[in-house]
């Protein structure tokens, strides 16, 4: 696994601030207030603490159009994640993102399966789903970390 | 002036005390008095400014009265004041040659303030060294080089043109040779120039034509140099003249050019028309004649089957047989303006250019908006042939990335300026929007016209658009993005886009550099001999660089440099000789036996083996005595004047005589470490006292063999040092020093030594923090060090340098 110094300043300082990665950017589009290019300049110039009190923050898709365009070739979504994982150590996780978290903890899925899904996946001849392994995802989760955070 | 030799020396020693800078931090005394006790040394005395006219005047009188035959002063570096002492010894009659400096202010007083005893010591050892090598100077003469009073002037753009008719005007010969079929370069593709909105080829065309006429000037049209041979003053060029296939006597009428069946894409409006197979560039070209192009023409493969033109001709201009023809040419110096390209975007493919037809580049726009080009100067848009109601530009593009081009262009800003303003003029209801990052209009004039357009109410808006999305019904264009300067995203619809790209080394530079042996920077652009006092020469001596082919810039500052090139040629030529430093390499022809392992290394090709008669000999004019050549010697038959092996390892043998377990011995090269240990002196950097600096003109000069007979004698580690691989100021010279480094690693591994006591590092003139900081690396490895591994060095090489060095070399 990479694990590039994305609060590098050096990194940082290549930045000047053309805004093809917002101007790239699908999620921006859709959010109004979603920045990649202010966010990194939250970081350069007020430091990571700044920038991780944002929800905005984890709209990023992590899609990587970005990074693609960058001319600089910074690696805008990698930044975002790391600041992602950041916030969430410092506590800072959107509700919404716990709730979906959660979610994942306790049942294994990112949805619930209800009946209606089951009985949709027999008319379309599909076999019913297997069900999931809650302590094996439980036993992923602490390794990363993610359970403890999420107390 | 120069004495018999084989009188015993007679050293005077001159310890300068520079008022405090040096005895603030060293005892200038006692080094003097150390001295005085060394071996041939009659008089020794220390001075509080040596270099002041009572101090040149003592070294004059000693000189005479006490019959010094050798000189050492103890003062700053040599790169400051070695013209001074050397001029004093010629007034007092002694070879300026017999003058050695030992450097200790730079490279101790002011990099050991703190460390007095260590400072004290470190001199003592530089003086005994210098005094060691004093003894074996030699007397030198310089030579001088007459210069042949022609020119070869390489390429024919506004660069071109102007240094030629400066040349040919100052009374010289010129060779303008042009690889396209007319002169006139970028400038007669551009419509206007800025800031004053002249039309280009209006101002241009008068100089075409002057070069055409002028009786000094020779102009080679369709040409590409072939080879370069020669030295500065004496260049033999070798040029191939395609063929034209029509002759001189051609009225331009272009009758012709109705009757010819074949269409071509016209390169000149960059494939926006189209031109037959025999054409003239552009109206303006000069010279005037029509031109075949035999790619296009039906008669390519030597067969007549077509001869429309030639019928067409009332003067029977056409000439199917014509040749290609190679001509010798013999020039005293030679000006570089091959100019540049233009970056290509078809790799960003978010913008869709090549992709979208209304996506165009700015020289494209050039061509559109001319009245000369396709559309007959009508702005309209490439997919429907309307006129764009808004436009957009897009800097920076190509320019400023990593994925391009990473440095600034120059130039677009201002051509955006520029050419919004001309719509704005022919066109005054068009929307022009203008994305940027930064708009740099820094150059006189600029920001006037900048501030022109804003008023004139073309909208500057910062934040490049992410990506262009083309409306496929009526080939509009959607360009989103975010406007940094409020946060906010926008979507524009445009008519037409325009690509504000950046300048670029042209794509066959690669073949002149190899040509002239001139060296480049990492980004393609040709190097300067030096950034800021020697902007126009190349390190090759009568080779110079104007326009484009130096770095992205404007007309203006193209036609500045090719002034500034031509004028530093002419000061070369208006002289008619140059002299040349007596540092060259001597081959000794009884011991040579042309194997020719020399020659190979040469970055100027200065050595010449003459395989019947088993022997090399070299060109003292093109050598410029980096001494490269001598470490490949297996024979020892070079001897390189002024840095010859004996004085480097009398240098050596006397920094070892006592205290060798600790000291660090280091050759630096003249022009990039040596200088960074100069620098690291002036911002007073501090680093380790043990150190001993050995100079040379280059690091390729650094004989394997120095650093075995150092090992033999002891020393703790020794540093070979140079410029960073592309600066060298011999070309490439330094390749070699890394390749008998490495050779070095692999002998000392085989030899059961510790590699990291030998250490190589790039070190350029500014880096003085970097010098400092490999020192204090290089005692801590000294500090690691057990005598036993010591002792394995004495042994390992003792008495067997000069053995090992044949093998080595073979």
């Amino acid at each position: 696994m990479k694990t590039p110094d994305l609060f590098d300043e050096e990194l940082l300082y290549e930045c000047y601030q053309c805004a093809r990665c917002t101007g790239s950017c699908p999620a921006a589009l859709a959010v109004e207030g979603f920045n990649p290019r202010n966010i990194l300049l939250k970081c350069l110039r007020l430091g990571v603490e700044a920038a991780i009190t944002d929800e905005k923050l984890w709209c990023c898709t992590t899609c990587h159009v970005c990074e693609d365009r960058c001319p600089q070739i910074i690696d805008v979504t990698d930044l975002l994640m790391t600041i992602m994982n950041e916030a969430a150590k410092k506590g800072y996780i959107p509700d919404k993102v716990k709730a979906s978290t959660e979610m994942i903890l306790h049942t294994g899925r990112v949805l619930l399966v209800s009946k209606r899904v089951a009985l949709l996946r027999k008319r379309l001849g599909l076999k019913p789903l297997r069900p999931v392994s809650v302590e094996e995802v439980e036993g992923i989760l602490e390794k990363t970390g993610l359970a403890v955070l999420m107390g | 002036m120069i004495r018999p030799m084989g009188e015993s020396p007679k050293i005077g020693v001159y310890v300068c005390h520079c008022g405090l800078n040096i005895d603030g931090s060293l005892d200038c005394e006692a080094v003097a008095r150390f001295a005085s006790a060394l071996d041939g040394v009659v008089l020794a005395r220390d001075t509080l400014y040596t270099c002041s006219d009572p101090g040149q005047e003592m070294i004059k009188n000693d000189i005479r009265e006490h019959g010094l035959n050798r000189v050492v002063v103890a003062s700053c570096t040599p790169r400051l004041h070695e013209p001074t002492f050397r001029a004093a010894c010629t007034a007092a009659g002694l070879n300026p040659y017999l003058l050695e400096m030992a450097n200790i202010r730079e490279h101790c007083s002011w990099v050991h303030l703190h460390d007095r005893k260590g400072a004290t010591e470190k001199a003592k050892d530089l003086v005994k060294m210098a005094v060691a090598r004093v003894k074996l100077l030699e007397p030198q003469v310089e030579t001088e080089v007459p210069i042949m009073r022609k020119a070869l002037v390489v390429g024919g753009g506004v660069a071109g043109i102007q240094s030629s008719l400066d040349l040919a005007d100052s009374g010289y010969k010129v060779y303008l040779v042009e690889k396209e079929a007319s002169i006139g370069g970028r400038m007669a593709q551009i419509d206007k120039t800025f800031p004053t909105m002249d039309c280009s080829i209006c101002i241009l065309a008068p100089k075409m034509s002057e070069v055409g006429r002028h009786p000094n000037i020779e102009l080679l049209t369709l040409s590409e140099v072939e080879s370069v041979e020669g030295y500065i003053g004496n260049f033999r060029i070798r040029v191939r003249k395609d063929p034209r296939y029509v002759s001189k006597e051609c009225t331009s009428c272009g009758d012709c050019t109705h009757d010819c069946p074949q269409h071509m894409p016209n390169e000149f409006d960059l494939g926006l028309s189209t031109r037959k197979a025999i054409y003239s560039p552009f109206a303006q070209a000069v010279p005037a004649t029509y031109v075949i192009d035999m790619n296009a023409c039906l008669n390519k493969y030597g067969i007549v089957a077509c001869d429309k033109c030639s019928q067409s001709c009332r003067h029977k201009c056409i000439d199917f047989s014509q040749q290609q023809e190679v001509f010798e040419l013999e020039v005293g110096t030679v000006i570089v303006c091959t100019g540049s390209d233009v970056y290509d975007p078809t790799s960003l493919t978010e913008l869709g250019y090549g992709r979208f037809p209304n996506v165009i580049t700015s020289l494209e726009f050039e061509r559109l908006i001319n009245a000369a080009g396709p559309t007959g100067g009508h702005l309209i848009r490439p997919s429907d042939k309307t006129v764009p109601k808004r436009v957009a530009f897009l800097q920076c593009i190509g320019s400023r990335s990593k994925r391009a081009n990473p440095y600034c262009s120059n130039i677009c800003c201002m051509n955006t300026v520029k050419d919004a303003l001309l719509i704005r003029e022919h066109w005054p209801d068009t929307k022009i929007y203008v994305f940027y990052i930064d708009i740099r209009a820094f150059g006189k004039g600029f920001e006037d016209l900048f501030q022109r357009a804003r008023r004139e109410g073309v909208s500057f808006i910062r934040g490049i658009p992410g990506e262009i999305i083309q409306d496929v019904r009526t080939g509009n264009l959607k360009l989103i993005g975010e406007n940094t300067l409020l946060s906010q995203l926008y979507q524009y619809e445009v008519d037409m886009a325009i690509l504000s790209v950046g300048i670029e080394p042209r794509k066959d530079s690669a073949v002149v550099k190899r040509l002239l042996s001139l060296p480049s920077m990492a980004d393609g652009f040709f190097m300067e001999a030096h950034p800021k006092l020697r902007p126009v020469d190349t390190p090759t001596g009568g080779i110079f660089l104007a326009g484009c082919a130096e770095g992205p810039k404007d007309i203006k500052d193209s036609v500045t440099q090719a002034s500034a090139a031509a004028s530093r040629a002419n000061i070369l030529m208006s002289k008619g000789k140059v002299t040349v430093e007596a540092i060259t390499a001597r081959i000794d022809p009884d011991v040579c036996t042309g194997c020719g392992a020399c020659a190979k290394v040469c970055p100027y090709g200065a050595i010449l083996v003459d395989n019947e008669r088993k022997r090399a000999q070299v060109v003292e004019a093109a050598c410029a005595g980096c001494g490269t050549c001598s470490p490949e010697c297996a024979f020892g038959a070079i001897t390189m004047r002024h840095f010859s092996d004996a004085q480097i390892l009398a240098q050596i043998d006397a920094l070892a005589e006592n205290g060798a377990r600790r000291k660090i011995l280091a050759f630096c090269c003249n022009w990039c470490s040596y200088a960074g240990a100069d620098f690291a002196g002036v911002s007073r950097i501090q680093y380790p006292a043990e150190i001993r600096i050995i100079r040379t003109m280059c690091s390729g000069r650094v004989n394997p063999r120095f650093v075995e007979h150092a090992f033999s004698k002891g020393i703790a580690a020794v540093l070979v040092s140079g410029c960073h691989p592309g600066d060298c100021h011999y070309i490439n010279a330094n390749l070699q020093t890394d390749k008998r480094v490495q050779r070095l690693w692999k002998r000392m591994t085989r030899l059961g030594l510790d590699k990291d006591r030998l250490r190589l590092a790039w070190i350029s003139a500014a880096e003085g923090m970097r010098f400092s900081q490999e020192i204090s690396a290089m005692k801590e490895i000294v500090e690691r060090l057990t005598d036993d591994e010591i002792q394995r060095g004495i042994e390992a090489f003792d008495g067997k340098e000069r053995h090992s060095s044949k093998e080595e070399g073979a």
